[in-house]
């Protein structure tokens, strides 16, 4: 029996969820320069004395009238400290865990650092990034065994642990305009307080949303590129289909259920579409919710779960305005029953089985 | 990976007078297997250089004395190979026509116990399998159904219908027979579109299924119609050569001793099917000019088949397939470096698993050895043949069939 294995492997996972996220990192360097050379250009002064701000102006990118050399080399100038930090801290740990636990090294690291980049503001301090990658890999990954024996989105781990720990981070720093210190965009409270007038008075409207120059954590902003990188993981089949499209019927149920039967004021009365293209949800359910070995493993444990965080997401945001995007917690949380839910449908079909007459 | 195929056999005639299968491929050499029957501890009725008829008794089960195995050839026994702790690889026969075929007298009467005496007696009896388990059935064994797998759905396989209307008397007195043996219904599940030469009644039903990867696997049909749950009962299933067999027995009161068979695979020239001597050498069959390169020869298909390799290189039973794969290095560091051994789940597993089973949980279990689990997700559903796509899918690298023979292997222990 079995002449014959596939040619899967962890390392072609890994490739594929990088490729996957080339799209997201592309439009987070383009968001990135382009809030940050934008907020300058409103207020020179502010955030000039960051290292980073240094290296902008040092590689002579200019917010006055920004172009492409501007854009990039801005957002490049924010986003490749933190991940090559992410990167040195995750790499080192993996490395420490190896020698220790006597165990192979695991490249699988280099996925988790970035996907953990992308959820941090582009101003976020480097020592939050080493504190938080650290967590990821020693909490989220190396105590459970190593990859595929994990139980919760390493990535998602880290940008948790960070949130709680450090909920007033924000300084002047322009990059952190615009945004509810680590907890991500603070446009759905913008809404909460004054409805699509307020968003539009912060520039925000749907093709923004969508394209993704708002401001928010780097990653998250650009719906567009997470489709993309979506494409890909769904293509080669490494997240389940049933747990993403269960998550955008959840969400776009309950926002609904909330547009007929709300109150009208606040959140309740945020259209789907607005839900889907604000804050990290789009990001989250993507990348942290459909961790293939995080997320249920049935199939009726997959729309369960994922009807579960879209649902959750809204009326997180809807009844709780002090919290205004949700999405990592209640994925936190789902990913944490998702054992439970297993269990409840594993325990039906056994059920079944015990019913048969042979 | 060898399993796209580049000329497939598949017949799209008829009957197979059509295909050029008139003259039956000729081998020096045949044997029995013993790894194609399970749990039986072999009890030899013959000694090497014994010279034996076609169809007469060579072997048989120390445990249930009334199950014999019979001669897939007329000659003499050439060797007689054992492995580990003595067990059975292989009893090998020289061919040679002139010492003549055992015959058998068919049974007057259609009742129960006058056909199981004669499907005893020939060795016919061998050819069914239990499920759960995959044992041969106890002799006063009662199934609760009965399945004849008149379907094929492996890759390269030869298509199951022609082969059924070239016997078309011999397939419906084997039917016949087989719906005799027991009160339980004989289900005779087959393609959707194909009729076959089969006369149904009330505990004989003809049943249709879908083409697709899987379909034609026997677990398959049990679960849509028969499903096995804690209850400790059993159903039966024969391959619709094995029922060819029967009823050749009973028609002409010799056993058939020839199968048709595809030989295929990317690596062999001149792929098709012939008509080649039951448990026929295989390196009789394929000489050195009939393949390229390395090869790997696999009795059965490229996902499920069992390699024929030294004293076990011969067409194994209830098989209608040899497959010659190219020798690929597919133990690459990658592979079997460090990250083997990890199971991450995806919903493609989902559509590889066999119908009503959790492929996920059901693997973690038998990862573990955890019997219970296993046996609560199904495992008495299941034998080898049905995990081989999880095996070949999960980037783990385990054996599932094995993992789970274990477990089958525990849970019949415990009875």
């Amino acid at each position: 029996m079995a002449n014959y294995y596939g040619n899967n492997s962890l390392s072609r996972i890994h490739k594929l969820q990088l490729l996957s996220l080339l799209p997201v990192s592309i439009a987070a360097v383009f968001n990135v320069g382009y809030q940050y050379l934008t907020a300058l250009a409103l207020n020179p002064g502010n955030g000039t004395d960051d290292f980073r701000s240094s290296l902008v102006r040092g590689l002579g990118a200019s917010h006055q009238d920004p172009g492409f050399y501007d854009l990039l080399v801005a957002g490049l100038a924010h986003m490749v400290p933190i991940l090559l930090v992410a990167l040195i801290a995750g790499g080192v740990w993996e490395r420490i865990i190896a020698e220790q636990r006597k165990r192979p090294f695991e490249p699988g690291y280099i996925v988790i650092a970035l996907l953990f980049t992308l959820l941090l503001p582009g101003a976020a301090p480097l020592s939050h990034v080493v504190f938080g990658m650290s967590f990821a890999i020693l909490v989220g990954k190396g105590v459970f065994g190593g990859e595929g024996k994990t139980f919760l989105s390493p990535a998602l781990l880290g940008i948790a642990i960070v949130q709680i720990s450090f909920p007033s981070a924000a300084n002047f720093h322009p990059l952190w305009n615009g945004l509810a210190g680590y907890s991500g965009s603070e446009a759905i409270a913008l809404y909460h307080r004054g409805g699509e007038a307020a968003l539009a008075s912060a520039d925000i409207n749907l093709w923004s949303a969508f394209i993704g120059i708002t401001p928010g954590p780097m990653g998250t902003t650009s719906v567009f590129a997470i489709a993309l990188g979506a494409g890909v993981l769904l293509f080669s089949r490494i997240i389940a289909w049933r747990l993403l499209l269960a998550q955008v019927i959840g969400l776009v149920v309950t926002a609904t259920l909330f547009n007929i039967l709300g109150s009208g004021s606040g959140a309740s009365a945020m259209s789907a579409n607005w839900h889907l293209l604000l804050g990290s949800f789009a990001f989250g359910a993507v990348y942290l919710a459909c961790d293939p070995v995080a997320s249920s493993c049935t199939n009726p444990g997959r729309w369960i779960q994922g009807f579960f965080i879209g649902a959750l997401v809204v009326l997180i945001r809807v009844a709780n305005p002090t919290h205004p995007d949700a999405v990592i917690v209640v994925i936190l949380l789902a990913s944490i029953l998702a054992p439970l839910i297993d269990y409840a449908v594993i325990s039906v079909n056994i059920h079944a089985r015990a019913r048969r007459h042979v | 990976m060898g399993l796209k195929p580049e000329s497939t056999p598949q017949a799209t005639t008829n009957t197979l007078s059509e295909l050029d299968l008139n003259e039956p491929r000729s081998v020096s050499r045949v044997a029995i297997l013993g790894r194609d029957y399970r749990g039986i501890n072999f009890e030899l009725l013959c000694e090497e250089g014994d010279r034996v008829t076609a169809g007469s008794v060579l072997m048989r089960d120390a445990r249930r004395p009334e199950i014999v195995f019979t001669s897939p050839g007329a000659g003499s026994v050439a060797r007689i190979e054992r492995g580990l702790r003595r067990r059975l690889v292989s009893l090998q026969i020289d061919l040679n026509e002139t010492v003549g075929i055992t015959r058998y007298t068919a049974p007057e009467t259609q009742e129960q116990s006058s056909l199981r005496a004669f499907m005893l007696e020939s060795g016919a009896w061998t050819a069914l399998r239990t499920r759960p388990f995959g044992n041969i059935p106890n002799p006063d064994g009662e199934p609760a159904a009965i399945f004849i797998t008149a379907m094929e759905s492996e890759p390269l396989a030869p298509a199951a219908l022609p082969i059924i209307n070239s016997f078309a008397a011999e397939f419906r007195a084997g039917v016949n027979a087989l719906a005799g043996i027991s009160a339980a219904t004989l289900y005779v599940c087959h393609s959707k579109g194909n009729s076959l030469p089969v006369d149904e009644s009330v505990n004989l039903r003809c049943v249709p299924f879908s083409e697709g990867h899987s379909a034609g696997l026997p677990g398959v049909h049990i679960n849509a119609l028969c499903p096995i749950g804690f209850g400790g009962g059993e159903v039966w299933h024969i391959g619709f050569q094995d029922v060819i067999s029967l009823g050749h027995l009973l028609l002409h009161g010799t056993a058939w001793l020839e199968r048709v068979i595809s030989i295929a695979g990317a690596a062999v020239k001149g792929p098709g099917m012939f008509r080649v001597p039951q448990g026929a050498s295989i390196s009789d069959l394929l000489d050195a000019g009939s393949y390229q390169g390395p090869v790997r020869v696999v009795s059965g298909s490229a996902l499920r088949g069992q390699a024929a390799t030294g004293g076990e290189a011969y067409l194994g039973a209830g098989h209608d397939q040899i497959t010659v794969l190219p020798e690929t290095v597919t133990d690459t560091p990658e592979n079997s470096g460090a990250t083997t051994g990890v199971l991450i789940p995806n919903d493609a597993l989902e559509d590889l698993a066999p119908p009503g089973i959790f492929p996920v949980p059901l693997m973690r279990a038998l990862q573990v050895g955890d019997v219970d689990r296993a046996r609560d997700l199904g495992a008495l559903e299941l034998v080898e043949e049905d995990l081989a796509l999880l095996s070949y899918a999960c980037l783990s690298k385990s054996d599932y069939g094995l993992l789970l023979r274990n477990v089958l292997n525990q849970l019949e222990g415990a009875g």
